[in-house]
């Protein structure tokens, strides 16, 4: 049986015209006329969705259901936030040893340096949580959930520069072309969110008094998967969601007036025509109708208690921070929404990292904790997982004027931290291990694709199966080399 | 599955899970994703539903079996020797008939001794075979295919697409009177084979639009749809064919698809992303397609323009074509690993562009599916390799090589002032010629001229300077005589601090301007009871660059010691006293002219009172390179490279004076006087201030003169290796220029180049450039290209729908001299694309992808069509052609959102008036974050080569079309022209507009809609005159005032709807 044809077949044109303005109706029979009800039936999922999953996906039963990706553009330095190394007071301004240099690639920006001079972290580490996890004062907030995170020390690249390396770590290529992970995760799971997209991206302001890193479309683009699988970028200022708002003097009444209307004239043209793509542009347009509502409904916090509020630190109220972005990341997936992806500006500290690292910090310590709180208390934490950090590394010595008081780093790509937590990540370990420079990995080696495979084992999906045909190549977001979950993370 | 349990020999097995089930699974699964497999089914009766499916009869190798291999063995047992697994390959009959273990994988017509067939249908997960782990698993239907294909002699084939295309005559059919051209004969005899029948004409009005929008991106015009519907000549349709390809508009719509092949973008593309000037390029690719230019010549223009002998500005310009790549300056990036990239690029989108192949696969290892070595890329890669460019761009807005492209009346200005320049040059040398110079530094008894000091730091710091001290540093006091010492006026300045403390400050306007010989200076007084251990002057240059310091030398750590940055004066200065300090501009390298915009009083550790700081001039006529030749020379001496002198005169500057000949000698006083000797008497310094001024307005018309990024290929080529792993860094074998060894050879001559390269490509032999060019052309009016992976025609790429009618339209392109306008001609009129687009139920199941063509392209249009036609039907469309890019309404945030603070493309600034409405082609295209109006219809990025956009159909483009700025106020104006010229009655009025949007009339039932529609929205905005106030204010054009708000308003409701119909956003 073809349900497309058979609904053509069996509908007459008086049926077309009396269904009209019954929003409700329209959407069930939209839902049956997807492209991908083909294979929603297929993997015989127990209910068509507006956005069902591939066929035979997820792989296996999943960990996580939904994807917080706080990605701190242009590199936090591991060396004062996360990867301890007390070793280092004693060699200030010593040279990095060549034996730990290895000759390997710098950038441009210190290969001209005559001397390496070695920069210990003016920051106090401390034990905390259980665990016991080290970590700098900058995070305070952030240290008092390390029961919950998975820290891992070993996280590698070789991207060693901005645009290459975050291209390659969240689209899984330095080359521009490739779909995010995001697109990923939205084409292969699909979403379980009614009236809001499967993949939402945010872009919080920052703090630290400098020219920002770019960012790139491409960081939540599909590349060639089909265009609706791009983040949606969710914004502070303007309309939230891109011409998400009539214009002025349309109000709700006047706009569903025009729907009905445009409705019922479509509904005549698919009869005309019989192009089931009809069905789904009038499918669409309510779904546009509804988003009207959803989305204002989303972004209006006033219902939150202060008790939640609070969590997230005195910013959350103020739009477009960190903490107000990390609050409607819980919103988001609360409302079923696959990925969420905050990308955080200005990690980029060449100079004068004593003036900067701390206002970023404070942008983003009480909100990640109040995030992780208040999915926990949720019960949203054990199918959600979040993941922390950047394009790579810093460098243990100095780029410019070394003083007791101030310094710079430089790009590194042989080592840098990440933090991930919640569904199926074990809490309060520490994973990978670098040398007393943390300059080279010295056990459990994390590459980024690895990094990648965890994430998407996490959501149920091993990642050599999720597989796109494109120029002749079945396209991984792990791409063509070796990549493993990392397994001793898992819980 | 053991041996003993092989099926029986000439039986194909029933699908493993119950023929049923899997035929009707089948029917469902079949249609989206598996083109070749439709094919297949549809070979089979198609009313026999429920039946397994038919194999064909006779298996062919290529149509058949080597997609299965390609898609689920090659990559293990195909081409790449490396990742080869058990020595076993696949994709040649000799690998797969070769014995191993006194075994065969294929063995000709005997399922019992092949292992392939073994493999494939073991039960036991260690022998199975494409293993699990693969991800990949063999459908039934492949596998009975696999299964006949061995009974029939497992015969192979070489790829089709590596065969030169065959001029066959058209088939014959049936249904004789059907077919316009031979194309439809083609199209015929496959539709006749399924018993299927082509569908009737399309009614003219669809036709009209659908022709219009596919030649001009635009819709017709109500006079041009009523002067067709009039003209009842059989030549007709013709006719609106013959003058659509005349419009200007055809260029500039064949142009659009076009750039997003050649990645055209105005912006570098990568970490600033900053503008570039690429658009003459654009604009060169529209006149193309205007004027004809026959196809092989605007492959061979682009990818080699500039190597043609001597190139005219167009075929320069189109040489850009090689230069729309992405391209970085980003701090820290390595010039080879970008140089590599650059070339890889250009490869990628050539291969991609012409011939369809995805040679990128061969960038890190032989390629898996197709005959394509790595050393064979790298052979390409040697091509594109010696561009003559930069790797860093520079950030620049033209990055060379470029080409300046003045108007006639720019070059005649030019010439204007080049001739002015020359004659206030030839008076200048006359008075030269004229002076008697004597250098006053040779004079023995000249008088000494007093010093002269300039104070600019006394009680107070400069006015409107920016005084600040170090983040935890302790204030600074101004304190009077009774707190401490003063030196001079009412106060000094007291520093106390552990550490390195200080206080700074710059300034805006009036810095202090150094001469020759001039000495800066500050006066201190250090505590005897607790002295600093070093105290040091910091000068504000570019940068605090330039520092003095006395005492401890290691104490302050600002500074390289030994450079200029941290120049060591001498010990501490005497305590208990005031001490003047002073350092010689000469010592800090402050070149004359140098603006000091900032001074720092630094000390480690202690008290200190500064005061009383500033400059001495000396003023003296012997050592002022103003007045003393002598002095001048020694000053651009010392400058060295950094001199800004024309290169002989810095050359003749660094030999010895003693060795210099006297014509040299002369020479270079010759320069002195012309350029640099000021004495107010000689009458000198007016002459050069007018050459001066001349200069600048040359140099700005020259800066308004535009220019685009050209090729231009290096003198001696770059070295090329194969690049192991495709690393920057690790090189293989040495490489020249080659191709892949399944083309045709590179014709033998003296140098092998992108030109070489070229030609080769538009030989007529050459079996992928032609196929590849008509088969995109066919994807550009039909929707789906004949081979549907445009980008692909290599073995994974998917099988023709129809090979023999794209042979034929490749053969004949080619015979006709690659004439477009002629090819496009051949499409649109023929028979095939003139059928209604209605789909049956029948056609709907056999065939939902429309590819057999039993029915007219109807699809969504593309972003460019549809935000210019809804500009056009408001009567807004501005057809102005070329020219910079314009940068029409964009939702606020788009570029801030991701720009880099410092780039020029970080803050989006609208433009305002007419260029709001210029058609999409020319809108400011920013490559990390692309107009969202285009983008989320399908647009790339434009960041790489695409041949192909994917059609979705998302909620955010309905929240677009009918929100967004450009289209809401579209349907204002529409909605005015509705009241304004459509008549006296609504219903007329809502007829004209129906009929402007689609073509047509409206049915008596959309009469009906319309017309309670707007009667709904009248009521709305009649009982709130402010909202329809606002409604129809929405941009920035003109708001009629000749009409209600109120009855405007719903009539921009009701266009709004109009424009948001499916039929028109639809190319029916």
């Amino acid at each position: 049986m073809d349900p497309v044809n058979d609904m053509l077949l069996r509908q007459t044109r008086r049926a077309f015209f009396k269904r009209s303005g019954l929003a409700a109706g329209r959407i069930a029979l939209a839902s049956l006329m997807f492209p991908e009800w083909f294979h929603a039936r297929a993997a015989a999922t127990p209910r068509a969705r507006t956005h069902p999953p591939l066929p035979g996906l997820p792989h296996f039963a999943p960990k996580a259901r939904h994807l917080i990706y706080l990605f701190m553009n242009g590199a936090p330095s591991q060396i004062d936030l996360w990867d301890y190394k007390p070793g280092l007071a004693a060699r200030y301004d010593s040279d990095l040893p060549d034996s730990i240099r290895q000759g390997q690639r710098l950038t441009t920006m210190t290969s001209g340096q005559k001397r390496f001079p070695i920069a210990p972290s003016i920051y106090q580490f401390a034990p905390h949580g259980e665990c016991g996890t080290m970590v700098s004062e900058l995070l305070p907030h952030t240290a008092q959930i390390v029961d919950e995170l998975a820290v891992v020390r070993s996280v590698y690249t070789e991207a060693i520069n901005h645009d290459p390396a975050s291209t390659f770590i969240l689209t899984g290529n330095q080359i521009p072309g490739k779909p995010s992970i995001g697109a990923w995760l939205s084409y292969g799971l699909g979403s379980e969110a009614e009236n809001l997209p499967a993949f939402v991206v945010m872009t919080p302001r920052w703090s630290a008094k400098r020219d920002a890193q770019a960012l790139y479309q491409r960081l939540w683009g599909a590349g060639f998967l089909p265009s609706k699988h791009q983040g949606v970028a969710l914004r502070a200022n303007g309309d939230p969601v891109l011409f998400l708002n009539n214009p002025p003097g349309v109000d709700p009444a006047v706009r569903r007036t025009m729907l009905d209307g445009l409705s019922k004239l479509n509904e005549a043209a698919l009869y005309q025509s019989g192009d089931p793509e009809i069905q789904t542009r009038i499918a669409q347009y309510e779904m546009a109708f509804r988003m009207q509502t959803s989305i204002p409904d989303l972004t209006d916090i006033s219902g939150e208690p202060k008790s939640v509020l609070d969590l997230y630190g005195p910013e959350v109220t103020q739009p477009g921070t960190f903490a107000a972005s990390a609050l409607l990341a819980r919103r988001l997936i609360e409302r079923g929404v696959r990925v969420v992806q905050l990308l955080h500006r200005e990690w980029d500290h060449h100079g004068d990292l004593p003036r900067d690292l701390p206002l970023q910090c404070r942008d983003v310590d009480q909100a990640c904790r109040g995030l992780i709180l208040d999915l926990k208390q949720r019960g949203l934490l054990d199918e959600t997982l979040v993941v922390w950090g950047g394009e790579f590394g810093r460098t243990v010595y100095c780029q410019g004027e070394l003083s007791r008081t101030n310094y710079g780093r430089d790009h590194h790509p042989r080592c840098y931290t990440m933090w991930m937590a919640g569904g199926g990540v074990r809490g309060g370990v520490v994973y990978g291990e670098t040398d007393d420079f943390s300059y080279n990995i010295v056990r459990d080696p994390v590459h980024i694709r690895d990094l990648n495979a965890t994430l998407l084992h996490l959501m149920g999906i091993d990642h050599h199966r999720l597989t796109y045909n494109f120029q002749g190549l079945d396209q991984r977001l792990t791409g063509t080399e070796e990549a493993n979950p990392v397994r001793g993370i898992l819980a | 599955m053991t041996k003993d349990a092989l099926p029986a020999r000439r039986h194909i097995p029933p699908p493993r899970r119950g023929s049923g089930r899997f035929a009707r699974r089948n029917r469902i699964l079949a249609c989206p994703s598996l083109g070749w497999l439709a094919g297949v089914l549809l070979a089979a009766s198609p009313a026999l539903a429920g039946d397994a499916p038919a194999l064909p009869e006779r298996v062919q190798f290529n149509q058949h079996i080597r997609p299965v291999l390609s898609d689920n063995c090659f990559t293990c047992h195909g081409l790449d020797a490396n990742k080869r697994k058990a020595g076993l390959r696949l994709d040649t009959a000799e690998g797969a008939t070769a014995v191993h273990d006194g075994r065969q994988a294929v063995k000709a017509a005997s399922l019992a001794d092949s292992d392939l067939w073994r493999r494939i249908n073991a039960s036991d997960p260690a022998v199975h075979m494409p293993p699990r782990d693969s991800g990949k698993q063999l459908k039934p239907e492949q596998i009975a295919l696999l299964g006949r294909w061995i009974e029939q002699g497992a015969v192979y084939q070489k790829h089709w697409a590596f065969e030169p295309p065959v001029h066959s005559g058209p088939p014959p059919i049936r249904q004789a009177d059907w077919p316009r051209n031979d194309l439809d004969r083609f199209i015929l005899a496959t539709l006749e084979s399924k018993q299927l029948k082509p569908s009737p004409e399309a009614p003219k009005e669809t036709l009209i639009r659908r022709v219009t929008f596919d030649l001009t991106g635009l819709p017709p015009t109500l006079e041009e749809v009523d002067a067709f519907l009039a003209d009842t000549r059989p030549d007709a349709y013709e006719r609106v064919v013959d003058r659509l390809l005349t419009s200007p508009r055809y260029g500039e719509q064949m142009a659009r698809c076009w750039l997003d092949v050649t990645r055209y973008g105005d912006t570098h593309g990568l970490h600033l992303d900053n503008e570039r000037a690429m658009w003459p390029y654009r604009d060169w690719v529209v006149s193309a397609f205007n004027q004809n230019l026959p196809y092989d010549q605007f492959i061979i223009w682009q990818l080699a323009g500039d190597l043609l002998p001597q190139p005219t500005r167009e075929q320069l310009v189109a040489s850009g074509f090689n230069r729309c790549n992405v391209s970085t300056s980003e701090g820290g990036a390595i010039d080879e690993e970008f140089q590599v990239r650059y070339a890889v690029d250009r490869v990628e989108t050539s291969s991609t562009a012409f011939m369809g192949l995805t040679m990128g696969c061969a960038v890190c290892h032989d390629h898996k599916l197709d005959p394509i070595s790595q050393k064979e890329f790298y052979q390409v890669f040697s091509i594109f390799n010696n561009i003559a460019e930069n790797a860093m761009d520079g950030n620049a807005l033209l990055p060379p090589p470029t080409l300046k492209l003045p108007s006639p009346q720019q070059t005649q200005q030019l010439e204007e002032f080049d001739g002015r320049l020359a004659q206030l040059d030839r008076r200048l040398h006359e008075m030269v010629a004229k002076l008697d110079y004597h250098d006053p530094a040779l004079a023995t008894n000249a008088p000494k001229t007093e010093p002269k000091e300039m104070v600019w730091v006394d009680d107070d710091f400069p006015a409107g300077a920016d005084v600040q001290i170090n983040p935890g540093n302790a204030p600074y006091q101004w304190i009077r005589r009774d707190a401490g010492p003063v030196l001079s006026g009412e106060r000094a300045l007291r520093r106390t601090g552990k550490g390195l403390h200080q206080v700074f400050f710059t300034v805006k306007d009036a810095p202090v301007v150094v001469a020759a010989g001039d000495r800066l200076f500050a006066n201190v007084y250090l505590d005897p009871q607790d002295p600093p251990r070093a105290v040091m002057l910091q000068f504000h240059v570019d940068g605090w660059s330039r520092r003095a310091n006395w005492g401890d030398p290691d104490a302050i750590a600002y500074g390289q010691k030994g450079t200029v940055e941290k120049v060591q004066m001498g010990p501490l200065p005497q305590t208990g006293k005031w001490v003047r300090l002073e350092v010689d501009v000469a010592r800090l390298e402050l070149r004359p002219d140098t603006k000091i915009a900032g001074l720092a009083f630094t000390q480690f550790d202690g008290t200190a009172f500064w005061d009383q700081a500033g400059r001495v001039s000396v003023n003296d006529p012997a050592t002022d390179p103003a007045w003393s030749f002598a002095a001048w020379a020694k000053l651009e001496r010392e400058a060295g490279d950094g001199a800004a002198l024309p290169g002989a005169i810095k050359e003749l500057l660094k030999t010895d004076p003693a060795k210099r000949s006297d014509a040299e000698q002369q020479k270079l006083r010759e320069h002195y006087l012309l350029a640099a000797y000021d004495d107010p008497q000689s009458g000198l310094a007016p002459l050069r201030a007018e050459l001066k001024s001349v200069r600048a307005q040359r140099e700005a018309l020259d800066q308004a003169i535009p220019a685009t990024l050209i090729s231009k290929e290096l003198d001696q080529p770059r070295p090329a290796w194969v690049l192991i792993r495709g690393q920057y860094d690790k090189h293989g074998e040495l490489v020249g220029p080659g191709v892949p060894a399944i083309l045709p050879p590179l014709p033998p001559g003296e140098v092998t180049n992108r030109l070489t390269f070229a030609k080769w490509l538009v030989k007529p032999q050459h079996p992928l450039t032609a196929r590849v060019t008509v088969n995109r052309f066919w994807q550009q009016f039909f929707g789906t290209g004949i081979v549907k992976t445009a980008e692909d025609f290599g073995t994974r790429g998917e099988w023709p729908s129809h090979p023999e009618l794209l042979d034929w339209l490749a053969t004949d392109f080619v015979a006709s001299g690659w004439e477009t306008k002629r090819f496009v001609r051949l499409l649109v009129t023929s028979a095939t694309y003139r059928q209604d687009s209605r789909v049956t139920p029948e056609l709907a199941r056999l065939d939902p992808e429309n590819r057999l063509l039993a029915r007219g392209p109807r699809y969504r249009l593309d972003a460019e069509a549809l935000r210019d036609s809804a500009l056009f039907l408001g009567g807004l469309l501005n057809f102005e052609m070329g020219g910079h890019a314009v940068r029409s309404y964009q939702p606020s945030g788009i570029w801030e959102a991701v720009g880099y603070t410092t780039s020029n493309t970080a803050k989006y600034v609208q433009d305002h008036g007419d260029a709001l409405y210029r058609r999409s082609l020319y809108l400011f295209w920013k490559r990390t974050a692309a107009p969202p109006e285009m983008t989320t219809f399908d647009a790339p990025s434009r960041e790489q080569c695409r041949v192909r956009r994917e059609r979705t159909n998302t909620p955010l483009q309905a929240l677009l079309t009918m929100n967004d700025v450009t289209y809401f106020e579209a349907a204002r104006q529409l909605g005015y022209r509705m009241l304004h010229n459509g008549g006296k009655s609504d219903g007329d009025r809502l007829r004209y507009g129906f009929r402007l949007v689609t073509a047509r009339p409206p049915g008596s039932e959309e009469c009906a809609v319309l017309a309670q529609n707007l009667a709904a929205e009248r009521t709305l905005f009649a009982a709130n005159p402010e909202a329809a106030r606002q409604a129809v204010s929405v941009g920035e054009f003109k708001v009629p005032d000749d009409v209600p708000a109120d009855e405007l308003a719903a009539y921009t409701m009701v266009a709004n709807l109009l424009l948001n119909l499916d039929e028109v956003l639809t190319k029916n």
